[in-house]
């Protein structure tokens, strides 16, 4: 495909994409809210295509520690659905499920693990539920994966997984927030490009 | 003063300044190469994402796999001066991050990143001074151009020398 071509495709994506994305990423924050039991509002969420190589530098940069909850979508869009939290977050945030002092959790055990691993299932699943009820498509989650290392090695995992390298990645992205507070929950999904142009066509 | 230079994804980055730090950050599943020829004092990183170029012709795509980004790296070198035999080489990354996960095993390119790498180094006959690749965790790899020391570190380590 020409790059030309590409790109028109990419622009028709963004503006059919915007209001269905709000709305998948409003009711994941509703999801993310009812686990931990705080207020959690949608920050910016947009869709956008981002150069491959400033991805590692979006989150504060690509040696800070984080951790990244992973998910694939399946059905009649197949993609990819990353919560990335920094470290430190994920920590408090576990605090906040397991309904001890902040400061409680040390380290991330396997207890503290699928805890976190079961905020980004309900996340991702609520932003699916959304964006299914209102395109009519059918799409699950598969299982989460919880990733504990450099934000650049989590993020290679969803680089590393499209089938080939372009140098623009289409994304839809959110950041969410408790009150007036960043809570620096990154929350991103990335459709296959071919599965997204397909419905787009279809549709 | 040293400078930090980013070689980012897909990206080559070569230097013969002494105050030049080569690094990628957080490799994960990619791979880095680095390569220090002590005579001529230059050194070149790679920090490739995928394999093989196989199914990819284009030549301003080269240094994001593998294997036509070890050709691109070292020919860059070459124009340099770079001599083979007496030059330090470095084969580093390649996890695989999303371990234990089921769904993991068909797509853990770093096997395969690591995998063609050694490849291709076996084609050329050049065998790789260190080699720290696989396992679970993402590793900042740099290279001191000064000195052609090469250190890694990974989440909640100290650099160490390698």
């Amino acid at each position: 495909m020409s790059d030309q071509n590409s790109k028109n495709i990419n622009q028709l994506i963004i503006e059919q994409m915007q209001i269905i994305v709000e709305k998948g990423f409003a009711n994941a924050a509703k999801g993310f809210s009812e686990m931990v039991g705080l207020e959690l509002t949608v920050d910016n969420p947009e869709v956008k295509t981002v150069p491959l190589n400033d991805i590692p530098m979006l989150l504060g940069g690509p040696e800070n520690d984080a951790v990244g909850i992973y998910l694939k979508i399946e059905g009649d869009m197949t993609g990819q659905i990353m919560l990335i939290l920094p470290y430190a977050r994920a920590l408090s945030i576990c605090d906040m499920l397991m309904e001890e002092p902040d400061g409680t959790t040390q380290e991330l055990g396997s207890m503290e693990r699928s805890a976190l691993a079961e905020v980004g299932n309900l996340t991702g699943t609520f932003f699916l539920n959304a964006m299914a009820d209102t395109t009519g498509l059918s799409l699950r989650p598969t299982p989460p994966a919880v990733m504990v290392d450099m934000i650049g090695a989590i993020l290679s995992v969803v680089i590393a997984t499209m089938d080939e390298v372009n140098d623009n990645v289409l994304m839809f992205q959110a950041t969410y927030k408790l009150k007036n507070r960043k809570i620096d929950a990154n929350f991103w999904i990335v459709p296959d490009a071919q599965s997204l142009e397909r419905i787009i066509k279809e549709n | 003063m040293l400078n930090n230079i980013a070689v980012g994804l897909g990206e080559i980055k070569i230097s013969d300044d002494p105050n030049t730090v080569l690094v990628a950050f957080g490799l994960g599943s990619c791979v880095g190469v680095g390569i220090f020829d002590p005579v001529k004092g230059v050194g070149g990183m790679l920090h490739a994402v995928l394999p093989s170029s196989s199914s990819n012709k284009n030549q301003d795509t080269a240094s994001k796999y593998v294997d036509s980004g070890i050709q691109m790296l070292i020919s860059e070198l070459e124009k340099l001066g770079l001599d083979k035999k007496r030059s330090k080489l470095y084969v580093i990354g390649g996890a695989n991050i999303l371990m234990a996960n089921k769904d993991s095993a068909p797509f853990d390119i770093g096997t395969r990143n690591v995998k063609a790498a050694k490849a291709m180094f076996e084609k050329i006959t050049w065998t790789p001074d260190v080699i720290e690749t696989g396992g679970h965790n993402g590793r900042t790899f740099r290279l001191y151009i000064e000195e052609g020391r090469a250190t890694i570190r990974t989440m909640g380590e100290k650099e160490k020398d390698i």
